[in-house]
């Protein structure tokens, strides 16, 4: 932590950056802090509870936070892919940022927590089971003490999803149905996406409306849907969107299901690398056409 | 529309009714046709199927959610302390409804209007924060245009609380001129007391509803029910002052003060860590702006719906010319708190917050209302000191 805090303090101190993007501890738990001055470094903090993915604050949307300047921002393994997207997607020049790599052994789900608490199977967010980054490569400084293995949940999101596929067509759709059928269209999933980067959201076109924007059943299959398919092959598995849905809806479901379509269909899994081109933004010979008749 | 302020002559009556008389009272009222609404605990992650079940069980996270919801069964009312994800105003004014529908046939447009009279229904332990804050919304939907679909629920529903024992740190309702033991906005408040609850009607529908089910209540008159006014009374005052130790404001000051710092840098640089996601908006039970829009259902037909709508959405505000007046998220957060602690109490005389300290619970990038509020009104109270909101 001192580390962290001394590093941010040089970094502002000696204009490299003009703002550091990290967490620190509020009276709700951790959550992501903006310091701008030197002296304000010593608030950031880096625990179990630092869940958020904070590549959110470099997307092109963030028009408020670009306005600070140069961004120094903290990131754990998971969150440089989000980093890789942007940079793959040419929504970020790397020497746009200062990339601040901790190591992580895990987060918790639950993160509103006065005090940080060791994971276990039980508190883990599930999303950690099987991270293959705990040290990010990607970044400028990497701090920290090699972490361990976070721990195995107790029911993962592949064995959810193994469950889902278990099932009839009807049931899922029942599923899927009552899900989406609370969706209220907040929007929240897509503004806290880090990769939701489109200036114009295709939910918010009205000539034509592609998308109806009354959460009726239609119209919130019609979002949920569009919503996956434009994360197809591009979603980093944050789990943001599931986690600021204000009506529980399990969309780290939908993710994590795509994930696995996208692997099986064209061999690829969203890693660190942004030269290696993700199969939306990339056409190949022997890429799977026999859906074209 | 009738007063729902009214608040009887003297000290309201007072009735005991137990537990199983409350769900037996659902009962009665669902037997009879009358819609119930009331906190339904659900699956956070529901299915029909019992694999879907098990297999969205959460892991560290509590599986099940409260929500308002028409009961179908009297069993299934909730009379826990958990606050539902959403507030009652989407009984009020539903997250999408029709307004009107047109059926073309060449040159011939007909427009066939929606009902805006409702049958009765009942609201049992609703929360005090969102009942009252129907009432502070009653204002705007009477304003220049008589909100009639508004209205004609409004008057369709009798609403008792539930005494609330006060959430957690988010809640706030007292420094905005409500309470856990508020009835403004409903027709009677129900206090848990020892094998049931004391039941008081502050209106005529509240006077109407209890005096239709005479075999579930029990005038409070004798010595053992004095003993359970006392009681209630003692856990009203103690939950009051258990809220109130989360936030104290002066509204007038935060209210003026707003008012006249509209570029102050603490009020224009609020939301820095704000996804400006609008859940906050979703689950307010005071945001009441909609969205009108025509939804083409096949060829010469559709529908005009007003759907829930956020000035946290950079659309909200959009000109046709492209021109956005509120065009980072700064000045949209601002103006949140503009509308909610200045522009409505200056035109309306209420502030357009309950304290129900949902909007802090749902965001989870750390927007924090309470402290947002203390910082607010630090500035407004004492001008030397330097607020911080970090």
């Amino acid at each position: 932590m001192n580390e962290l805090r001394e590093l941010a303090r040089k970094l502002l101190a000696d204009g490299e950056v003009r703002v550091v993007i990290g967490w620190e501890a509020a009276r709700r738990g951790a959550r992501p802090m903006f310091v701008t001055k030197p002296d304000g470094a010593d608030g950031l903090i880096f625990d179990t509870r630092c869940v958020h993915n904070l590549v959110t604050y470099l997307n092109p949307r963030r028009d408020h936070v670009a306005e600070l300047g140069k961004i120094g921002l903290v990131i754990k393994g998971c969150d440089a892919k989000a980093v890789a997207g942007l940079l793959r997607e040419a929504q970020l020049t790397r020497d746009d940022v200062v990339l601040i790599g901790v190591r992580c052994g895990g987060v918790l789900e639950e993160n509103e927590l006065p005090e940080a608490v060791a994971l276990t199977p039980e508190n883990v967010a599930p999303r950690c089971y099987g991270c293959d980054n705990r040290e990010p490569a990607l970044v400028d400084y990497l701090l920290g003490e090699p972490q361990p293995e976070p721990p195995r949940p107790a029911v993962t999101i592949e064995e959810r999803v193994a469950a889902l596929d278990a099932q009839s067509l009807e049931e899922r759709w029942a599923f899927w149905t009552a899900q989406f059928g609370k969706c209220v269209r907040c929007y929240a999933c897509r503004q806290v996406c880090p990769l939701c980067v489109c200036e114009r959201c295709v939910a918010e076109k009205t000539q034509p409306q592609w998308i109806e924007s009354s959460p009726h059943p239609r119209g919130n299959l019609s979002w949920n849907i569009t919503r996956a398919l434009h994360l197809a092959g591009r979603c980093v598995d944050c789990g943001e969107c599931e986690r600021f849905c204000p009506v529980g809806i399990p969309l780290t479901l939908v993710n994590r299901k795509l994930q696995q379509i996208v692997a099986e269909r064209y061999d690829y899994k969203v890693g660190e690398d942004p030269e290696i081109h993700a199969p939306i933004g990339d056409y190949r010979l022997d890429d799977e056409q026999e859906f074209i008749k | 529309m009738t007063d729902l302020t009214d608040t009887g002559a003297a000290a309201p009556q007072r009735y005991f009714i137990s537990e199983a008389g409350l769900r037996a009272l659902a009962a009665d009222l669902l037997g009879a046709g009358t819609d119930v609404i009331a906190p339904v605990a659900v699956q956070a992650c529901q299915s029909p199927s019992a694999l879907a079940t098990a297999a969205c069980l959460r892991p560290g996270a509590a599986p099940v959610d409260v929500e308002y919801k028409a009961l179908g069964d009297a069993a299934e009312l909730d009379l826990g302390r958990d606050l539902p994800v959403l507030s009652l105003k989407q009984f009020f004014l539903p997250d999408h409804e029709a307004l009107c529908r047109w059926h073309q046939r060449g040159l011939e447009v007909t427009v066939e209007e929606v009902p805006t009279t409702f049958s009765p229904r009942v609201v049992l332990a609703a929360k005090p924060c969102d009942s009252a804050a129907l009432a502070v919304v009653d204002a705007v939907m009477n304003w220049d245009y008589k909100d009639e679909l508004w209205n004609g629920r409004r008057e369709a529903s009798t609403i008792f609380n539930l005494a609330c024992p006060v959430i957690d740190e988010s809640c706030f309702c007292t420094a905005v001129g409500s309470a856990p033991d508020d009835v403004k906005g409903a027709d009677g408040l129900l206090t848990p007391v020892e094998g049931g609850y004391l039941a008081e009607a502050t209106t005529e529908k509240g006077r109407a509803l209890i005096a239709a089910h005479p075999a579930r209540f029990e005038a409070a008159g004798d010595p053992a029910t004095a003993a359970l006014v006392r009681q209630a009374e003692d856990e009203r005052a103690a939950a009051r002052r258990r809220v109130a130790g989360n936030l104290e404001i002066d509204a007038a000051s935060v209210r003026n003060w707003i008012d006249t710092h509209f570029e102050d840098p603490l009020l224009a640089s609020l939301a820095i860590r704000c996804n400006g996601c609008g859940a906050c908006s979703s689950v307010c039970p005071t945001c009441h702006c909609f969205d009108i829009v025509d939804e083409e259902e096949g060829v010469g037909r559709g529908t005009r719906r007003r759907c829930w709508d956020t000035c946290q959405a950079p659309t909200f505000t959009l000109h046709a010319s492209g021109h956005n007046p509120r065009d980072d998220q700064h000045v949209r957060y601002r103006q949140r708190i503009n509308h909610k602690f200045s522009i409505y109490p200056l035109r309306f005389g209420e502030v357009l917050c309950t304290g129900c300290g949902r909007c802090t619970r749902v965001c989870h990038a750390g927007q924090d209302l309470v402290e947002i509020l203390a910082a607010i009104d630090i500035a407004a109270r004492r001008p030397g000191e330097v607020a911080a909101v970090s």
